[in-house]
């Protein structure tokens, strides 16, 4: 349902009622108001005529004496009033015309209704002077003037409610017209069009909309342009061993020889870079994507530290030396997450110490994480190298790895909830520490 | 025909170097932006081959710099960044071609040759002198339409008396056209190269300006 709409129904329907019911309370306080004012005006008629035959009462006593031979006419004052005087004996001494006798013939003094000839009339009876006077209205003449004064009273209060509504619907519309230029501003935008939305001036309800808005647009922009500039390192990541391999094959082709042996073993050692980044990035897409791994198997870190060391060492083992006095422990992440994170660090240490120099791989356990401590006797880094190094495709000199060995351990640790300190060590060299998470379930183990 | 290749990537640079000498161009590689500016003020090249993604200065910049410093060079701007906005940047740097990562070698040679053609003023890919004919790109020598076969080095010599057009070139100018800096120069090599020319094409074809250097005869080829 549109704002507007709601806004129009809510307000309209709650002004009607509101408006509606005020009216009814109104219109019946004004009808118990007239029918009592008009009972008080024919009490008061009766009683008035009652006042004027006081002032002679000899002269109704002779004309009661003459038993209604003649009676009295006065002429008629208003349609539907009728008065009648009588003697306590019922003879009528004086009648309007237009009233029945019967219509009159009420003995009990006060008010009485009652229907003649089709018609109701409301009657006063008063007794006074040996007389009795009686003052009737005929009820039709009654509620013909309860309704025109009814209506004069809903006709204007209706248009009133008519215009409000009217004005409502005009307001509400032209209230929500911001609301439209906003919309119509974000549909005309391209679909990738994620600048901000200029602030025009705009009503202040709508500038924490608009204020929110913008910063999901930034952030998607940043998001976005986080993405083209990953794709697009990664594109160049991927042609530039490309390259070196197809520029020494179109070598080899030209030249014979030593020339073209050389140039199939500098193609040979473009493949391997080639296929070496690859790897690296469909392991950076796989940790960091939606993907799930096997956990079935426990991940004990007496297993990670071994199978991490054959992938970084495999000719060389005896480079690694592994230092570890606990007993293995399980991890709470599958064991290829864990062994990836560690052999890129062992990697890394390897191909930064000097050739023939070993590497440490320290294992620490604590109450519920794991560190693993690898630290090499390698040139280290500059703390401006430090705060650049995790970054995707980073490397120190040109050629040499993939640019994505930390960046996949930094994914593993965010996806497994551990962390990677990398710390100059004062006798030179780097110390990397892995802290990965302790499985819950398992206590530790005896080898 | 001397190269200067900006090159970072080792692999990448042997093999350009290895391509472009088997194609009969001397070549001189150098890793950073430093590198190529020394190369530059110590010998003379006639093309540079710039890769974008250099370690101590984007490339670029590089390029910019040289622009604003009025360095006519003609530059090749490899790269492996294939976005157009990349491209048209790098043309608006001042580079004069623009090839992406992987190429083919010929591509690269024939461009390189094109390059230098424009720079030399020239249209048509042969230079002809007479009755002598060559095609750089091609390392092809005809004398009076019989084809003559050149080494190497002797081509390059020969191509670097004919871009002079009969101005004198001396003895180092000759030597940083036929040899990369890395390349140990035996004293009477040049000699010996010129000695082949001689012989394969004629004698008057090269004439010896004592004290200075050698020049093209212009007269009669």
């Amino acid at each position: 349902m549109s704002l507007r709409l709601r806004l129009l129904l809510m307000i309209g329907v709650s002004l009607s009622l509101l408006w509606g019911g005020v009216a009814v309370w109104m219109l019946r306080d004004l009808d118990d108001e007239m029918r009592r004012t008009l009972d008080q005006r024919l009490a008061m008629s009766a009683r008035m005529v009652a006042g004027l035959i006081s002032q002679n009462p000899a002269a109704w006593d002779t004309r009661s004496g003459t038993a209604g031979a003649s009676t009295l006419t006065v002429p008629a004052t208003a349609k539907g009033l009728a008065c009648q005087v009588s003697s306590l004996r019922g003879e009528v001494l004086a009648r309007t015309p237009g009233a029945t006798s019967a219509a009159i013939a009420t003995t009990t003094p006060g008010f009485a209704e009652r229907e003649i000839d089709g018609e109701r009339w409301r009657s006063y009876t008063v007794e006074a002077h040996g007389l009795r006077i009686t003052t009737a209205d005929r009820l039709a003449e009654r509620n013909t003037l309860l309704r025109d004064v009814m209506a004069a009273a809903i006709v204007p209060f209706v248009v009133a409610l008519i215009g409000s509504l009217m004005m409502l619907w005009i307001g509400v519309r032209s209230g929500l017209v911001p609301l439209e230029r906003l919309r119509q501003a974000l549909a005309r935008r391209a679909p990738d069009a994620l600048t901000p939305i200029p602030d025009a001036p705009m009503p202040r309800e709508l500038q924490p909309l608009v204020g929110t808005l913008n910063q999901l647009l930034e952030r998607m922009r940043v998001t976005i342009s986080r993405e083209r500039r990953f794709t697009s390192d990664a594109a160049h990541e991927l042609r530039t061993p490309l390259t070196a391999l197809k520029t020494h094959l179109q070598v080899a082709r030209i030249t014979h020889g030593k020339d073209a042996e050389t140039a199939l073993d500098y193609a040979e050692e473009g493949a391997s870079r080639l296929q070496y980044t690859l790897q690296q990035l469909l392991t950076l897409a796989q940790v960091e994507g939606p993907f799930s791994w096997d956990e079935s198997q426990r991940t004990y870190t007496d297993e990670v530290a071994c199978l991490a060391m054959r992938d970084a060492a495999p000719d060389a083992p005896e480079r690694v030396v592994l230092e570890s006095d606990d007993p293995p422990v399980e991890l709470a992440l599958p064991q290829a997450l864990a062994v990836t994170a560690l052999r890129n660090l062992l990697d890394n240490a390897l191909r930064h110490a000097p050739a023939h120099h070993s590497v440490e791989l320290k294992i620490q356990s604590a109450h519920d994480t794991v560190c693993f401590r690898v630290c090499d006797s390698g040139p280290g880094l500059t703390p401006a190298e430090l705060t650049r190094v995790t970054q995707r495709f980073w490397r120190r000199d040109a050629g040499r790895g993939s640019g994505l060995g930390l960046a996949i351990v930094v994914a593993v640790t965010e996806r497994c909830g551990g962390s990677l300190a990398l710390v100059q060590r004062p006798t030179g060299g780097l110390e990397a520490s892995l802290t990965l998470p302790r499985a819950k379930r398992g206590s530790p183990l005896v080898s | 025909m001397r190269v200067l290749l900006v090159e970072d990537d080792d692999l990448i640079a042997h093999g350009i170097q290895a391509g472009l000498r088997a194609r009969g161009l001397t070549v001189d590689g150098v890793k950073t932006a430093a590198q190529a500016e020394t190369t530059l003020s110590a010998v003379h090249c006639d093309v540079v081959i710039l890769d974008l993604g250099l370690p101590d200065e984007d490339g670029m910049s590089l390029l910019q710099r040289w622009r604003a410093d009025d360095m006519a060079l003609p530059v090749l701007v490899l790269t492996a960044r294939d976005a157009v906005e990349d491209r048209v940047a790098g043309l608006r740097a001042g580079a004069d071609d623009y090839l992406l990562k992987p190429f083919d070698l010929d591509e690269l040679v024939a461009r390189l040759h094109a390059l230098l053609r424009r720079a030399a003023g020239r249209s048509v890919a042969t230079i002809e002198q007479g009755a002598l004919r060559l095609d750089p790109e091609r390392g092809e020598v005809s004398l009076h339409g019989r084809p003559v076969v050149l080494s190497r080095r002797e081509l390059a010599l020969l191509g670097a008396l004919l871009h002079a057009r009969g101005r004198i070139l001396s003895v180092d100018q000759l030597k940083d056209s036929l040899y990369g800096f890395s390349e140990e120069i035996e004293s009477n090599a040049l000699n010996v190269h010129i000695h082949h020319l001689r012989r394969k094409l004629g004698a008057d074809l090269i004439e010896t300006v004592r004290g200075v250097g050698y020049r093209f005869n212009m007269g009669d080829a």
